[in-house]
């Protein structure tokens, strides 16, 4: 029996370094620290960081960073401030993107949670109240970032947006040529969209081969909650609490979508499950995805040729594109010692006045700069997913963090009248019904109303 | 005849079961050796169509494996050692020793099992903070020094030992320690290693708890370092399979070397003495 057991052990240790051992041994998962230039002049834009001002006078002092996503990413904004604070260290701890959100907030409750910490809008209630104010002047936000007027709560900024993700219409080149398609027929309205699509679609009889456009599983993101902006109407009524999801314009939206699938055949419900899947599997010739997919496809479909181009309108000049969604800075933990809030918030100032992070950032994460002075950066306008947004930025709306049943609602509906042949009309009644009920205990409000070019 | 044939059908079924049991395991291994677009393609197939070691290799590149594969190792031994010594011995005094209140306190062990994990776990994190074990493995090993099922399964199989036995004992002058380290351990033997079994299973399992309690990369468990591939748009499935492939061959190992007495131990406690 010890001799099975030794036998065992060998193999198992033997199985594990051998496979493991494929791997490169100078690469520990940990990120390591990288030679970084020191800065000695201040930079920056209005929010300006000097990196001659002594930190926590000087003396040691360790902070903890919670993340989720890449660790070699948030290393780099840290080994660029402990080069500038020897004196600080940051201790980078990285979580899985679903548990962070149990975690955090535990730990947040108590007296040893991170002095700085990864936010992510979509939890904003959960967090806020954990959450010290940004101590850099408000209208020092405001004139270096987009969108800081919607996270202002009570005169305070808790964070803000370094960057605005967006939905893009990605095509496939191939099938795009294959169709006899060139640069110039890139759609501009709905209408030009619908007839590309017609001729991106490949049938054999009444059997689909390749969808023109694909928007199962995402059309309630991708299109019900956004495109009512293009018709100048907003998600929520002024009061910014009553959901307006049952306007004539979701309502005509939502015919559109219909139409594409039943009267154009550019697509179906039975086919390609997921548009974002269906397109990286080669079955489908658009779709319509966030900043996001850019990497996706970067990634886990690499053998995609992909082009993109901006969303469609239903006419030249639309009251807004689309919706976006923020990608927040850090927030700084107000039960963590003074010393350490101290810390964070300095590091804030270092993230938001540094250009080279604020793109490294925004090119991570497919999401355009809410830095003013970036928006025309040379880096960024070479990721296609964000070249395509800059001409209009300014004409996305942030609604706000809104609850998740505003999505579990629309896509109910348009489940509702894909696959079980309710009328438009009742879905989105009941849509707008089961939203008011969802948000009765909900502190949400709109921030439609801050919206730059708003009538 | 009849029997032979209800023989070849049994076999068939088994065989077809077996083989639906596997078969995802089978395909996430070899699902490690695809490229990712592979993995996600419209048309699958078992074998890779191209062969890649690259998930292997990218694989550390995310996380300390060998590290996080250590401290899985060292908590789950650790773990299941303790519990299997603890609810040996709370399974001896439950079930040869009678005292009053031995079936109310059976009954309180039972209702352990019965409350579910996710009522307790608020507390268990608070009192952890309180007792400044945030980030350190007492918080992984103590609290799951005991355990509810152990005992139980522990006091089934003990209660079929004869008492004459240890009576005997007693006659010739072995005192309780001696009893319990000497005799009971070594018969008790199929019975603990089927608790083992369950116990490093579990513990090698586990990802909530150490996730929620340990902070420091370089303690951190194998089942959180696998978590980590799942990222808030996608998954990186190719180097999970690979991480995935690799974190299951303990539990393999395990398994391998101690079925005959995992068997024995489960039929064993399942009949009451």
């Amino acid at each position: 029996m010890k001799k099975k057991i030794v036998a065992m052990l060998l193999v198992v240790s033997l199985a594990v370094s051998g496979l493991v051992g494929c791997g490169s041994s100078t690469t520990t998962g940990t990120a390591g620290k990288t030679n970084v230039e020191v800065p000695t002049e201040p930079f920056g834009d209005t929010i300006k960081y000097d990196p001659v001002v002594e930190i926590n006078d000087g003396k040691d002092i360790t902070i903890e960073l919670w993340e989720w996503g890449s660790d070699d990413l948030f290393q780099q904004v840290i080994d660029g401030y402990t080069a500038i604070h020897p004196n600080v260290t940051i201790k980078l701890v990285n979580n899985p993107w679903e548990d962070y959100w149990t975690k955090l907030p535990l730990s947040l409750n108590g007296q040893n949670g991170p002095a700085i910490f990864n936010v992510h809008n979509s939890y904003h209630e959960n967090l806020i109240n954990y959450m010290a104010p940004l101590e850099i002047p408000l209208e020092d936000l405001q004139a270096d970032f987009t969108g800081v007027d919607a996270h202002v709560i009570d005169g305070e900024v808790y964070y803000i947006d370094y960057g605005m993700m967006t939905g893009t219409v990605y095509y496939n080149k191939e099938m795009w040529a294959a169709a006899g398609l060139t640069e110039e027929d890139i759609p501009k309205t709905w209408d030009e969209m619908r007839e590309v699509a017609k001729k991106l679609t490949i049938k054999d009889g009444d059997r689909l081969i390749q969808a023109g456009l694909n928007f199962n599983d995402d059309f309630h993101q991708n299109y019900l909650l956004g495109l009512n902006y293009q018709l100048g109407t907003n998600l929520f009524l002024e009061d910014g609490r009553t959901p307006n999801v049952n306007s004539e314009a979701m309502k005509q939206v939502m015919q559109m979508l219909v139409d594409m699938y039943e009267v154009d055949g550019i697509g179906s419900k039975d086919f390609g499950e997921k548009g974002a899947d269906s397109f990286g599997q080669g079955q489908s010739a658009m779709v319509i995805q966030w900043g996001h997919y850019y990497n996706t496809l970067q990634t886990t479909w690499s053998n995609i040729d992909f082009g993109v181009f901006e969303i469609p309108t239903f006419d030249e000049n639309p009251y807004a594109y689309n919706r976006y969604n923020g990608e927040s800075t850090f927030g700084v933990n107000k039960n963590a010692p003074a010393d350490q809030q101290a810390v964070a918030q300095d590091f804030i100032k270092y993230f938001l006045a540094n250009d080279e992070i604020q793109i490294e950032f925004n090119l991570a994460m497919s999401t355009f700069p809410a830095k003013k002075s970036l928006a025309d950066n040379e880096k960024i306008l070479e990721n296609p997913s964000l070249a395509v947004l800059a001409e209009h930025i300014d004409r996305y709306i942030w609604p706000g963090s809104m609850p998740s049943t505003m999505e579990t609602s629309l896509k109910k509906a348009g489940q509702d009248i894909f696959y079980n042949g309710v009328d438009i009309d009742t879905a989105l009644n009941e849509a707008q019904e089961n939203i008011i009920r969802d948000m009765e205990n909900s502190t949400f409000t709109s921030v439609e109303n801050l919206y730059a070019h708003a009538e | 005849m009849k029997r032979k044939i209800n023989s070849i059908i049994l076999n068939v079924v088994l065989i077809l079961v077996g083989i639906i049991t596997v078969y995802p395991f089978v395909w996430m291994v070899c699902s490690s050796f695809k490229q990712n677009s592979e993995i996600m393609a419209l048309e699958q197939h078992l074998l890779p169509q191209v062969f890649t070691i690259d998930n292997y290799i990218n694989m550390n590149e995310r996380f300390n494996f060998l590290r996080f594969f250590a401290n899985s190792l060292f908590v789950t031994i650790a773990i299941t050692i303790l519990v299997a010594y603890t609810s040996t011995i709370c399974g001896f005094v439950l079930s040869k020793y009678k005292f009053k209140g031995r079936n109310l306190l059976f009954g309180f062990v039972l209702a352990t099992m019965m409350i579910p994990w996710c009522v307790t776990i608020i507390p268990k994190y608070t009192m952890i903070q309180e007792f400044g074990w945030m980030d350190s493995y007492k918080a992984l090993i103590i609290p799951a020094m005991f355990s509810g099922f152990g005992i139980f399964n522990m006091k089934q199989h003990i209660a079929t030992l004869p008492d004459e036995i240890l009576e005997a004992a007693r006659i010739d002058g072995a005192n309780e320690y001696y009893i319990f380290h000497r005799i009971v351990l070594p018969m008790a033997k199929n019975g603990i290693f089927s608790i083992a079994i369950f116990q490093f299973l579990w513990s090698w399992e586990d990802y909530l708890w150490p996730y929620l309690v340990i902070n420091t990369k370089e303690k951190q468990l194998l089942a959180v370092g696998l978590k980590m591939f799942n990222g808030q748009y996608s998954t990186d499935y190719g180097a999970l399979f690979a991480a995935t492939a690799i974190s299951i061959i303990p539990v393999l190992v395990i398994y391998l070397i101690f079925q005959k007495q995992f068997i024995a131990g489960i039929a064993a406690s399942a009949v009451k003495g």
